[in-house]
């Protein structure tokens, strides 16, 4: 049995529309306590595309880019900064691997547009020990209880086990399991996660 | 609590070193293939076929290509005859199916690429190729067994059996007839499919996660019709792989020949939904159980025979009932194995691929069969216990599975349970209790090493082997170390480039016991240079320093027992030869474990919760607990995952998966996972391979879903044979 079939995979103009009004409705709490962005007018897709200035502080250090309003915070790190710590997983806010602390909260990198990054302190894998040389108690606690397997989740892991402490949410194993739940670790390595964040937060001490 | 986790060792083979990778890890500094940064990098996004099967029509590129950055676009119009065809690994070959890549307009497969292209950014290749507009010819596609016009065949020459199983069971005391099923599943490592490509001349760098290295580089030589000393795979670190990473996808050979036509590197990272058809997958079976036994629980008849879904492509059959039907003592014996062939794409090797599904489907009947007979279940397992296997009658290198049941039941505390289904509760909350086998087969392939030990005592290890998180680096480095007599803070490992000396598929529980081999025979050859005889490694380093020479290398390769010479020729050629398990004309060699699970279901919501969960394993030589603990806990989430959350839902219209993202395809979080301990028991087993080693990458996730739907029924009443189990099957006729 044959039949005939025509699949567009072109957006239709008022989807959109739609898009950019969502958009806009995300940037607004921004462009109220920084810099203008761009594509605040409403505009055509080759405005869309047009490179947006961005200042973005990550791990202490001041970055001004240049980038295409699409993009994401965690394609921003990866790809223009050039931090590969925060992994991709699945792009869409599932899985956690992107995990990051924006202005010292845990925040999904890749359901953050860069351009909402404006102004903000971004803090990754490679700048959670502060510099001062000593590794930090988090990492040391997931080495110490062998708290991965491939790694790839890990950085992710490791963020959000330190904002599951800080936010109070590591007083038992039954909240370290609830708290860090965003966290997907396909090889499985939970209960090692949860001894590593029990023993990380005593030395936090925080 | 003294740490039973780990057992005692002496040597530096058997210690619970951490990860020599760790710090890279933690750090985020470890280079995964997407992580390596390439100058001038094009960036590539797949368009998939939005049909089960059919022809493509015409493809609209204009509006794609009028975008500014849009540097290409790759279809089946340019590069057609360009790829190569090649064999499906299960046939000899490379791929995880026989399609070529753009090869024609033919659609096989839902999620089949029909088209790459190529931009200055990933966002301008996404809209790109949302721009591209495809008409097809649909045809109607089989997707799965009930499907009109599915191909079933039953797989003659994978018949088994021995003695007359039809007599005896017609005239058994005590039988179980029983049918089982087990969904599609998906590995869903964390790590992407992702692919770079880079030519520097007419010789290509491929940054791609593998678990056969090799498998890519000569099967992409093979695509490419070139010299195969012309591509490079480099590949450090995997980010999980679980058997999806075993084989050439689709993707490479694309990505090649379009870094080779644009003149720049290419990078594609397939989003997570093109990975629920890029790769391979476990396809979903069924399963008709035939137990008889007599009043003391000695098993007469045994019949297990299993339906497996393929492509049309090409013919997989796993067959798990190869060892299902040879774990226990039985005079007769009939298995059988058929695959019905579908329009969907090639499935393939999942964690404990055909062991995961007949294990279910047996070990649950086993259960059934110790109610009918009124015994404990663990007993009906000891009774039928036997030294040879029942159909040949080989002997068993090693078998410790009633160690294993004793063990686990210990901890577990099996001797307070109460036999009546429906008999143990706390509060609002039915408890359940249920145990399975565990078993795998203990395999291996021919494997090469090279080690260099220093006048100063450093010791370097090269191989093209794999680190996909088992713990390979340390684990190769602890045996150098050993061997040696070196401190394992002197050696040094190199994986994952096939400028290394190759090695087999980190698959199939075989990585370790393939390597490690090859790196105690290099050491020998060390040793032999030294002329130490058979005197302590200690003696080696005194040797060393008064040699006065300043470094040696030495190379080895060893061979598999079970392998012909010609094989090896095979590995410099990245071909899959392995063997072990139950394929060997003189033995079996399996490792075997013992699962025991708590069920919680609550009386009036009937949540269903695995409280607590007991496995004990004996594999043969552990190398390093530690990891080794990882893996095993690991194999055990997979189970209570593969019997609770996971299904890849099928859209039977057009042959698609309804939920291919990590929000609709369940996977357990922390939150999901409560008590798991994994026991090692001591086991020493000198025949599998020299390093005394069977693997623990997959043994510990057998037999969990048996064990936990066995629970289920004990804390019900109700028998549940089909996977997953959720809480509308329970709340049914409690």
């Amino acid at each position: 049995m044959t039949d005939t079939r025509d699949i567009c995979t072109s957006p239709s103009t008022p989807r959109r529309r739609f898009l950019i009004g969502s958009a806009l409705t995300g940037a607004a709490p921004l462009i109220a306590r920084s810099e203008p962005v761009a594509a605040a007018e409403p505009a055509d897709t080759s405005d869309l595309r047009k490179p947006t200035s961005v200042d973005i502080h990550v791990n202490g250090r001041p970055f001004h880019l240049e980038l295409d309003t699409r993009l994401t915070l965690l394609d921003a790190l990866r790809e223009e900064i050039g931090l590969t710590g925060a992994k991709k997983g699945c792009d869409h806010g599932q899985c956690g691997a992107c995990t990051v602390l924006i202005d010292g909260r845990r925040e999904l990198s890749c359901l953050t547009l860069a351009v909402s990054a404006q102004g903000r302190d971004v803090v990754t894998i490679e700048g959670l020990d502060g510099g001062g040389g000593d590794l930090h108690p988090m990492k040391q606690a997931f080495i110490d209880h062998d708290a991965f397997q491939c790694g790839y989740c890990t950085p992710g892991q490791i963020l959000s086990a330190v904002s599951c402490v800080r936010e109070g949410h590591a007083g038992s194993p039954e909240e370290i399991r609830e708290y860090m739940s965003g966290n997907i670790c396909r090889c499985a390595a939970y209960p090692n996660i949860v001894a590593a964040i029990s023993q990380a937060s005593e030395q936090m001490g925080e | 609590m003294a740490d039973t986790r780990f057992p005692q060792a002496t040597g530096t083979m058997g210690q619970p070193y951490r990860r020599y990778e760790a710090l890279e890890k933690v750090n985020g500094s470890a280079t995964y293939a997407s992580d390596v940064k390439l100058a001038k990098t094009a960036h590539a996004y797949l368009l998939t076929s939005r049909i089960g099967r059919g022809v493509i029509r015409s493809l609209d590129l204009v509006e794609a290509r009028a975008i500014p950055g849009v540097i290409e676009i790759l279809t089946h119009q340019t590069v057609g005859e360009s790829i190569r065809q090649t064999q499906a690994l299960y046939t000899g070959g490379y791929v995880a199916d026989s399609v070529r890549p753009l090869g024609s307009a033919e659609i096989a497969y839902w999620g089949q690429p029909i088209a790459m292209v190529l931009a200055e950014s990933y966002e301008i290749a996404r809209e790109a190729a949302r721009k591209i507009g495809v008409s097809y010819d649909v045809s109607e596609p089989a997707s799965s067994f009930d499907s009109a016009g599915v191909d079933m065949t039953a797989l003659e020459p994978m018949n088994l059996g021995v003695g007359d199983f039809k007599a005896a069971y017609a005239n058994a005391a005590v039988k179980i007839d029983a049918r089982y099923s087990t969904p599609v599943q998906h590995h869903n490592a964390m790590e992407l499919f992702a692919t770079q490509c880079v030519w520097d001349g007419n010789r290509l760098t491929v940054y791609e996660p593998g678990q056969y290295l090799n498998n890519i580089k000569y099967g992409l030589a093979e695509q490419l019709g070139i010299d195969p000393e012309l591509i490079r795979v480099v590949n450090p670190y995997v980010g999980g792989a679980f058997g999806a990473k075993g084989f050439l996808t689709q993707r490479t050979a694309l990505v090649a020949i379009a870094a080779r036509r644009i003149g720049r590197p290419v990078k594609l990272v397939a989003t997570r939904e093109q990975g629920f058809f890029l790769s391979a997958y476990r396809a979903e079976t069924r399963h008709h159980v035939q137990l008889a036994a007599d009043s003391t629980g000695r098993l007469i008849a045994s019949s297990h025979e299993g339906w497996e879904v393929t492509s049309r492509a090409d013919v997989l059959a796993l067959g798990g009932n190869a060892i299902t039907l040879r774990l226990y003592g039985c005079p007769n014996i009939e298995g059988r194995v058929n695959v019905a062939k579908t329009d969907r794409s090639t499935p393939g090797f999942m964690r404990g691929p055909g062991e995961v599904p007949y294990a279910f489907a047996f070990e649950c009947a086993l259960d059934e069969l110790a109610y009918a007979l009124k015994m404990d279940p663990v007993e009906l397992r000891r009774v039928n216990d036997t030294k040879v296997e029942p159909i040949a009658g080989l002997p068993y290198t090693s078998r410790s599975l009633m160690q294993c049941f004793d063990a686990a039941g210990a901890a577990f505390g099996w001797a307070g349970k109460t036999a009546a289904p429906g008999s143990m509760r706390d509060g609002d909350w039915l408890l359940g209790w249920g145990c399975a086998a565990a078993f795998y087969p203990t395999q291996a392939g021919n494997s090469a090493a090279r080690v260099r030990l220093s006048s100063d005592g450093r010791v370097h290890v090269s191989s093209a082997g794999h680190e996909l998180g088992q713990g390979m680096y340390t684990m190769m480095a602890q045996v150098a170390s050993e061997q040696l007599g070196v401190p394992i803070e002197h050696v040094t490992v190199s994986l994952g480039d096939t400028d290394l000396p190759p090695t087999i598929v980190a698959g199939g529980s075989a990585g370790t016991a393939s390597l490690a081999p090859a790196i105690m025979s290099a050491c020998d050859a060390i040793r032999r240079r030294l002329q130490t005889g058979g005197s302590p490694a200690a003696d080696v380093m005194t040797a060393m320093r008064a040699s006065g020479l300043g470094n040696i290398e030495e190379f080895a390769e060893t061979r598999a027992h079970g392998l012909p010479p010609e094989s090896v020729q095979g590995m410099y050629r990245g071909r899959v030869a392995m063997s072990g398990g139950v394929h060997l004309p003189d033995r079996v060699q399996l490792a075997f474990g013992a699962q025991f699970v708590e069920v919680r279901i609550h009386a009036r919501t009937r949540e269903l919760r695995v409280s607590r969960a007991v496995g004990a394993f004996a594999a043969g030589r552990i190398i390093n607990p530690r990891t080794a603990h990882g893996q095993l806990v690991g194999g055990m989430i997979w189970g209570i995952s593969s019997a609770l959350h996971e299904q890849t839902e099928i859209d039977e219209r057009n042959a698609s998966y309804i939920n291919a993202n990590l929000a609709d395809y369940l996977l357990p979080v922390n939150a999901d996972i409560a008590d798991v301990q994994a026991i090692m028991v001591p086991e020493e087993d000198n025949l599998v391979n020299a390093a005394g080693v069977k693997g623990v990458g997959e043994v510990g996730t057998v037999g969990m879903a048996a064990a936990i739907a066995n629970a289920v029924y004990h804390a019900t009443g109700k028998r549940l044979r089909d996977l997953p189990l959720r809480i509308e099957h329970v709340l049914e006729e409690v």
